[in-house]
């Protein structure tokens, strides 16, 4: 909200004193930073940021009460003649106790217009003059003091007017020319044809003070916040009067608002109060909060003497008295956010200053938990990755449906993970898959020029289940582009499917996922991180002998059709050798060339041998050839 | 003749020119020269003490035999030498014309995305001080994200134009906060508060708003939330663990100060603000010339929310607080756009993000 510093000045004249830095400085202490400050109209205005619980400060008046606790300077007197009330002239009927009380005067408006420096104050705070006196003067008040109130035309009115809830249907065309259909939980002013404003909201369009009016009846009252909260919302009507209303305002208030409301229209154009009376009573103060010494101290980090306490809390208007070791608080009536002790021992601290709490290290009550085996799997995963050269990405846990549709399963409909208000179409569903966000994060990469992508990412994708989208975290990869060629010993080339084979094989994946060829060159695979396995509750794994004797590697070059399946011949292979001695029987290379014949292909198998003795050459030239017969029954011949 | 020799050295004599052949450096070599010619244990020496016990008649013949061995082998030897000798110098002589100015092959290297390493680097932190890392789901219940919470049932965050919720299940919504992980823990806790003396941990997370996406705006975000758990716990038990932890995160001359605001989770609340560690509190165009930035939002732990979880109040008591990541990093960082953290581009990634 904007306070303008010259105004805040009439409400604790101590302010005048404070230049710019420090007022903002003592502001922000009390718990209302200052976002920025403006000069409007040749003055100083600062734009104060009120928290929600704090409706209370909304005002000038509001933010000058919290200096004067602060500063310990007094306010100045609210300049009010009192207005002497006597019988309705007409009546108000309360018929809702979210109403509890209605003050209302009725006068003859003169002429004149609203004085220029309010006119000035108004423009300041960016809320523009009406040059209607009884409207600038309402707005003057709200602003300056935090009390909404309405001035209707008095001659609009038919008969009793009441505060009541709304029919089911009834409408009302309101101020800002929409009509509105109204329903029971409204709270409505209404005179005897229908309603005419929308109770701490806003009012009716056909009440309105216009330059023809002659004679007004203002209204200053308290209405249930919940219940101007709920109708605000409701008509997505926000006002200053319903977040005035919305947050508590100060029931005292009442009278007194409509009062200066009275002594502004008296004095700007010469108005001759007809009447003033009121409807309903102030309602009473809530039960005291009592606020013991041990909760003071343990929230404040230091035992705070109870005077002290008692002292602070009665500077921000409570009434305070001493029960043994404890204080029996009543909030003054402009507080609503006081209600537990906690409460309270804010408000000591608060005004202590927040600088003065002591700085202690909790104390350990038990052991430290460990990290869960879940976390460091991940953490572990994303580093080893981020080693082989990936960059982990960050992207939206929503995409549209046809990317949501590229890698879903039949059995996980789209519509159990489909949110029901989302940002855009394209935002619509979350996701079942990363792997729709990785390929379009990576196409992007290759289209600003990267020679190689390489991403992954670690998030959750969601399944539909009858109770909802059930989160499965998942880890995604994809890999594209050109490997090599950027320095004179490493030969350039497409990255291939084999690749990610590999990945998968150094990230220990208990199979070969699917590699999904995303576009040309681009390909990714994604598992749940479940499927990994876990990292070994051992530092160091239990000592298995190893043989000492040397190895012996023999290679067999073998020319195989070009259909050949290489895990059929491995297979083959490697049951025609002794398990005890095969270390490792693996394709090391693959040669296809026009100078093979035709539909063939040379594959180089390497096999190595190892036992708990010297192998003996004989021995070993057996085995490699029982290993090329069990080849050639699949078709191989040895290449000369 | 062979029939006068062991088995297993006429086996050695046979794989002698392979295991010769073999030897890749000088190193080998002599571990072979050992084993076969060496002075102690080798097959020469064996071959002498074999003839020394033969009977007369055959050392002759063996005596022939086992000098034409011991010279084949000794030959051998030597001819492997000169040639690893020769290869070793050329080697020598080409790393003598190696150009080190040239490119080298490049090990891969990628990155961890700049907030998961802010998120980790936190984590890091507060672990000598006892916190593990809590998790929940994105997904969560009305419950969990506001009623336990202390929010009010008309808060106007619960709108449908500030939070999203599930078509087909409008009792679930995207949690709007890390805080809802606070309710889950305390809930799983609570039987077993007092035998594990309370509890303190941080929970990192996503976390979606309804905002608009543009320079300062994001549907989704990272927060990290730390709660703490524990008897006669005050403020000064907060402010102490944040100037900890924002000294081990920014420098030991980092200043913290603490000013009064509002959650409804937590009373009394605040905002915490640390000394600009851009400039040192000096005033800068990150710190609008204050020297001081806002840095996170915390409190004590709202009575109401300990109550919910049926953990007793006036036994227990605690703080918590929440953390913007995305904020965080763009103030050290000085990232003009938010919306570079979600493009991904890799050379934003390489740049901002790094190995741990
Ligand atoms: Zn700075």
């Amino acid at each position: 909200m904007w306070i303008e510093r010259k105004v805040l000045a009439q409400e604790i004249p101590a302010a005048a004193a404070l230049d710019t830095r420090q007022l903002c400085e003592v502001l922000a202490a009390l718990g209302f930073p200052v976002d920025g400050v403006a000069s409007l109209e040749g003055t100083e205005s600062l734009d104060v940021d009120i928290t929600a619980n704090r409706g209370d400060a909304m005002s000038h008046r509001g933010i000058a009460r919290e200096l004067a606790a602060k500063l310990q300077q007094p306010l100045a007197p609210i300049a009010t003649g009192v207005v002497p009330e006597g019988e309705a002239l007409v009546q108000v009927r309360l018929e809702a106790e979210a109403c509890p009380i209605y003050a209302t005067a009725v006068l003859e408006l003169g002429e004149g217009i609203t004085p220029e420096a309010v006119q000035s104050f108004l423009r300041a705070l960016e809320a523009s003059p009406k040059r209607l006196s009884a409207v600038d003067a309402s707005n003057e008040l709200l602003l300056r003091y935090g009390h909404p109130t309405h001035a209707f035309d008095a001659d609009a009115i038919r008969g009793a007017v009441s505060v009541r809830w709304a029919k089911a249907g009834e409408t009302l065309a309101t101020l800002d020319g929409v009509t509105r259909t109204l329903t029971e939980r409204d709270l409505v002013i209404a005179d005897e044809a229908g309603p005419i404003a929308l109770a701490g909201v806003m009012g009716g369009d056909g009440t309105k003070v216009t330059e023809a009016t002659r004679r007004v009846l203002l209204e200053s009252a308290w209405f249930e916040p919940k219940v101007v909260r709920a109708t605000a919302r409701r008509h997505s009507l926000h006002t200053d009067a319903s977040h005035r209303f919305g947050r508590g305002a100060d029931p005292a208030m009442v009278r007194v608002a409509r009062d200066l409301l009275v002594a502004r229209l008296q004095a700007w154009c010469q108005a001759k109060l007809i009447g003033a009376w009121t409807a309903g009573a102030v309602p009473a103060p809530s039960a005291p909060v009592e606020l013991g010494l041990a909760l003071l101290a343990r929230v404040a980090g230091e035992a705070v003497p109870l005077a002290a306490a008692q002292e602070a809390l009665s500077r921000l208007g409570c009434v305070v008295t001493v029960a043994g070791d404890r204080l029996r608080v009543t909030p003054p009536s402009w507080r609503h956010d006081l209600s537990i002790a906690e409460d309270l021992a804010e408000e000591v601290l608060r005004l202590r200053g927040y600088e003065h709490i002591p700085s202690v290290l909790p104390p350990m009550e038990g052991p430290p938990e460990h990290l869960a085996p879940g976390y460091l799997q991940r953490q572990r995963v994303a580093r080893r990755l981020a080693h082989l050269g990936f960059h982990q990405t960050v992207t939206y846990g929503f995409v549209s449906p046809e990317a949501d549709a590229l890698f879903a399963s039949p059995d996980n409909p789209a519509a159990g993970r489909t949110l029901a208000n989302p940002l855009g179409y394209e935002y619509s569903v979350l996701r079942a898959s990363l792997l729709p966000s990785l390929k379009a994060t990576a196409e992007q990469n290759l289209r600003q020029g990267s020679r190689q992508v390489q991403l992954f990412e670690l998030a959750p994708t969601y399944r539909s289940t009858p109770s909802g989208p059930r989160e499965q975290v998942t880890l995604a990869t994809v890999w594209g582009g050109l490997l090599g060629g950027e320095d004179y010993l490493s030969p350039a080339r497409a990255v291939l499917e084999a690749d990610l084979a590999g990945l998968a094989r150094d990230l220990a994946l208990p199979g070969l996922p699917a590699i999904h060829r995303l576009s040309d060159g681009l390909f990714g695979f994604e598992i749940e991180l479940d499927a990994l396995p876990r990292l070994q509750d051992r530092i160091i794994p239990v000592f298995r002998p190893f043989s000492r004797f040397p190895t012996v590697e023999r290679d067999l070059s073998l020319l195989v059709d070009l259909g050949q399946s290489y895990a059929a011949l491995n297979q083959a292979m490697a049951a025609a050798l002794p398990t005890d001695s095969l270390l490792e029987l693996r394709c090391v290379d693959v040669f296809r060339h026009k100078s093979l014949p035709e539909g063939q292909q040379a594959w180089l198998l390497r096999m190595r041998f190892q036992a708990d003795r010297t192998l003996v050459g004989d021995e070993v030239d057996g085995w490699v050839a029982a290993a090329l017969a069990a080849a050639e029954s699949l078709g191989a011949k040895l290449r000369a | 003749m062979d029939q006068l020799l062991p088995p297993e050295i006429v086996e050695a004599g046979r794989t002698f020119p392979a295991a010769l052949a073999a030897c890749s450096d000088l190193d080998a070599l002599l571990r072979l020269k050992g084993a076969f010619v060496g002075r102690e244990a080798s097959h020469a020496t064996r071959l002498m003490e074999l003839l020394k016990t033969a009977p007369k008649e055959q050392k002759r013949e063996l005596g022939a035999a086992i000098n034409g061995l011991k010279q084949q082998w000794e030959e051998g030897l030597k001819a492997r030498q000169a040639e690893l000798e020769a290869a070793k110098r050329k080697l020598g002589a080409l790393a003598a014309t190696w150009d080190p100015a040239l490119p080298p092959p490049q090990p891969p290297c990628g990155a961890l995305h700049p907030l998961n390493r802010l998120m980790d680097r936190l984590v890091d932190v507060f672990r000598p001080l006892g916190f593990h890392v809590e998790e929940g789901p994105e997904v969560e219940t009305e419950a969990h994200n506001f009623d336990g919470l202390n929010i009010p049932e008309d808060h106007p965050a619960k709108a449908s134009s500030d939070t999203f919720y599930l078509a087909a299940h409008p009792e679930l919504l995207l949690r709007t906060h890390t805080s809802p992980v606070q309710v889950r823990t305390l809930l799983r806790v609570t039987p077993e508060l007092t035998a594990r003396g309370g509890i303190r941990f941080l929970a990192p997370g996503r976390v979606y708003r309804k905002d608009e996406i543009d320079p300062t705006h994001s549907p989704m975000f990272h927060q990290v939330e730390g709660m703490l758990v524990g008897h006669g716990i005050g403020m000064q038990h907060l402010k102490g663990t944040l100037e900890y932890a924002l000294r081990a995160l920014f420098g030991p001359d980092t200043e913290i100060r603490l000013r009064p605001s509002y959650f409804p989770f937590v009373e009394p609340g605040c905002e915490v603000d640390v000394s600009c560690p851009l400039c040192g509190a000096q005033g800068c165009r990150v710190c609008k010339g204050s020297g001081w930035v806002e840095i996170l939002g915390a409190g004590l732990i709202h009575p109401n929310v300990l109550t919910y979880a049926g953990i007793d109040p006036n036994e227990w008591s605690g703080w918590a607080f929440g953390m913007g990541v995305e904020r965080m990093a763009m103030m050290l960082s000085q990232t003009p756009d938010l919306r570079l953290f979600f493009e991904n581009d890799q050379r934003f990634l390489k740049a901002m993000g790094g190995l741990d």
